[in-house]
């Protein structure tokens, strides 16, 4: 591969993603001292920063957001899941669906005809290829070729399918890489699930370092998705010292630490200091209160109604006027969108606000309000693909885990889930140095790599 | 050499040395694309005459097209055509009606078979089976012995006599021999392509149907298609194999991101 000639600056980036890690819980962590390596950082010119992910704040659109720069409305991805056009079959959007280029794309020239507002501020920038290594961000699945080395994060239902080039693979199955722990045993078989995650971790410190020394890059991109599966299953270990897990969550920030720790250093040291290093996540986490089921409370409030014959979403029956998908997307259901589809344009606005007012005044049991804010995708989206996303997005106070599956009834349930997502408390550790504007959000931050990179 | 040519090689080969140990050898001929190749593969192995029977199980279900295709080639090609019938049967209105799928097929195929054997002596049966028909034919050898009641264990099987080029066999009851066992279906379209073999009308689309194999009319159903030529059903059959292998993985991928999603409380 072409290497970028030597201009006297070594231009490189490292970003550490660390999947779900709330701001405000490292901060809490590093006061207490469990932090030592994450301190240390911190003490030399870097600061720990709030951060806004994206709406919605689930994995697939937030690390999205972050690898493309740009908003859903340029990038394509608003969930997990989506409809087929003009039907209720699920499919899942994968790496394939993402209609702008990605940081990698950009500096490494493969964005195969993709345009987006961040390309075009950059693109002309890159004057040769640059190289990446880029290591399990979520929503890379099926890997294509890239000018470096890929393996794909959350969902990789095939790894060497979700690896590029072959050599990566057959290092990955060397060493035994998980590209994912098995999140069915959590609750079944707790200590078992742990030790899935300790080792999966050291799998992903061997994985990193062997790349990190043995790949010519100018990125690279290394996300640890433990943190997430961790904290969907036992947040409300992470800070009470009664917990029977709190131990165990320290222990395993402190294996974190000391792998941001070594790769810091050894960074510094190839760059002279003078590399752009970041920590991140795609979103914070809460401990779940109450588990709030949109989909059964529009089904209550008669926006809804269900064929229970039928599976998945086709359970969407004629007069549904919206329906939600995950994890909080209202849809409403047009005529000229959906074969059931009951609400004519004209009716749009109508619905949409009829929609706001009801889930504004949603109460939890105790009489707390459920929902925080409400958005209008106009209001979110903008660009190409705007057209695609939801007609509304809600977002819960904390605590308050909104789902939209079909099959529960009940409006408010517990479930096994004990951490739940936040979109105001994902974080960013970068250096003091970086103008970075008063609030920052998680689209800003490929802006900063490249310009890093392209100084 | 090319692909067509070295499986064309390779069944003409084992068709002349099937001859020469046994002698006393049919062909079976259901008229379809399969044994028809199987066929032209016989003619081509004795610069075109046969010298063997040609013999077709007629159940009395075949579709009109095939009585008329098997009579016109049978004179046209110089066949000598043996057209066997369990007549008892059929005059006894034996059918899929009657009895099952199952017991129909035994009675008229099987056993009309059976009795032909018996009836001509033959010690071996040449057949236009393909490895990639079904899962059971995967496990087919060229050279496959079936014992005195027809019966087939699969899961005991000698070695494959042909790819050690002897062909000394034991006294079982008869051999089947499988000279096309190696071709796919697409390899056969394409064979056929390149040597003009007459194929039946029926596998060619009318109104919007057509037939993807044939047999007897009451339990065969034609697919949708507008495929009329072989270069159609060519293209068609790359173009379905194609997404029916790719929806199929794609399912099986859905399938483990919904279990992945599910685990995490997403769905």
């Amino acid at each position: 591969m072409p290497r970028r000639a030597f201009n006297g600056r070594h231009a490189r980036a490292l970003v550490i993603g660390l999947d779900g890690v709330p701001h405000t819980l490292l901060q809490d962590y590093v006061d207490r001292g469990y932090l030592p390596e994450t301190k240390r950082i911190l003490d030399c010119g870097f600061a720990l920063r709030r951060m806004d992910a994206s709406i919605p704040d689930v994995s697939s659109t937030s690390w999205t957001s972050f690898m493309t720069g740009v908003n859903p409305g340029e990038h394509g991805i608003y969930g997990f899941m989506e409809l087929e056009p003009g039907s209720y079959e699920m499919r899942f959007p994968n790496s394939a669906d993402i209609m702008a280029p990605t940081l990698w794309e950009i500096i490494g020239r493969t964005s195969c005809g993709k345009r987006s507002t961040l390309c075009d501020r950059f693109g002309a920038a890159v004057d040769s290829p640059m190289r990446s290594v880029v290591l399990n961000i979520p929503q890379t699945y099926p890997a294509t070729a890239i000018n470096g080395v890929l393996t794909a994060g959350f969902v990789c239902p095939d790894l060497r399918k979700g690896t590029y080039p072959d050599s990566c693979y057959d290092y990955l199955m060397s060493i035994g890489y998980v590209p994912d722990v098995d999140s069915a045993r959590a609750v079944e078989d707790r200590d078992g699930f742990i030790e899935e995650l300790f080792m999966a971790l050291e799998k992903r410190r061997k994985a990193f370092e062997y790349f990190f020394e043995n790949e010519e890059w100018d990125l690279f991109i290394g996300v640890i998705t433990e943190t997430d599966r961790l904290h969907h299953f036992f947040f409300d270990g992470a800070r009470d010292a009664a917990h029977p897990l709190h131990g165990t969550f320290i222990s395993f920030y402190r294996k974190i630490d000391e792998i941001i720790g070594k790769l810091f250093n050894r960074f510094m040291e190839l760059t002279r200091g003078e590399g752009l290093f970041l920590t991140m996540s795609d979103h914070g986490f809460s401990v779940v209160e109450q588990t709030v089921n949109v989909n059964a409370y529009l089904s209550k409030e008669g926006f809804l109604k269900k064929d229970v014959t039928r599976r998945y979403f086709d359970m969407i029956d004629t007069g549904t006027r919206a329906f939600a998908m995950d994890p909080s997307r209202i849809y409403i259901n047009l005529e000229c969108r959906y074969p059931r589809g009951s609400v004519s344009e004209a009716d749009r606005t109508a619905v949409v606000e009829e929609l706001k007012e009801r889930l504004l005044s949603i109460n939890a049991p105790d009489g707390t309000p459920v929902i925080r804010a409400l958005y209008e995708g106009s209001e979110l989206y903008s660009g190409p693909h705007a057209g695609d996303g939801p007609d509304l997005v809600a977002l819960a106070h904390e605590g308050f885990d909104l789902k939209a599956g079909l099959q529960q009834d009940r409006v408010f349930s517990k479930g096994v889930f004990k951490g739940m997502h936040t979109q105001n408390d994902a974080h960013c550790i970068m250096s003091k140095g970086l103008e970075a504007g008063d609030g920052l959000h998680i689209e800003d931050l490929a802006g900063l790599i490249l310009d890093h990179l392209t100084t | 050499m090319d692909h067509l040519t070295a499986l064309e090689n390779k069944s003409i080969f084992i068709i002349r040395e099937a001859y020469y140990r046994f002698r006393n050898i049919a062909v079976l001929w259901s008229i379809g694309k399969d044994s028809t190749t199987l066929l032209w593969h016989c003619r081509k192995a004795f610069f075109g005459k046969i010298p063997f029977p040609v013999l077709h199980i007629d159940t009395g279900y075949k579709f009109p097209e095939i009585y008329r295709y098997r009579d016109r080639y049978a004179k046209e090609w110089g066949l000598d055509l043996i057209v066997a019938r369990n007549e008892e049967k059929i005059r006894s209105g034996m059918g899929p009606d009657k009895g099952s799928k199952l017991e129909c097929c035994t009675e008229l195929k099987t056993n009309a078979l059976k009795a032909a054997i018996a009836r001509h002596g033959f010690k071996a049966i040449l057949l236009g089976i393909r490895r990639d028909e079904h899962g059971i034919r995967a496990k087919e050898r060229v050279f496959s012995p079936r014992d005195g009641d027809f019966k087939w264990n699969y899961e005991d099987q000698p070695a494959e006599l042909w790819d050690n080029y002897k062909s000394t066999t034991h006294e079982e009851d008869h051999y089947r021999i499988h000279p096309i066992l190696h071709m796919t279906e697409l390899d056969v379209w394409n064979y056929v392509k390149r040597e003009e073999i007459p194929i039946i009308e029926l596998y060619s689309s009318k109104e919007g149907k057509r037939y993807r194999s044939i047999g007897c009319q009451p339990c065969c159903s034609p697919i949708e298609s507008r495929a009329r030529t072989v270069d159609d059903i060519i293209e068609e059959l790359t173009t379905t194999k194609t997404s029916e292998r790719a929806g199929r993985a794609q399912d099986k991928e859905d399938a483990y991101t919904m279990q992945k999603l599910r685990s995490l409380g997403y769905m």
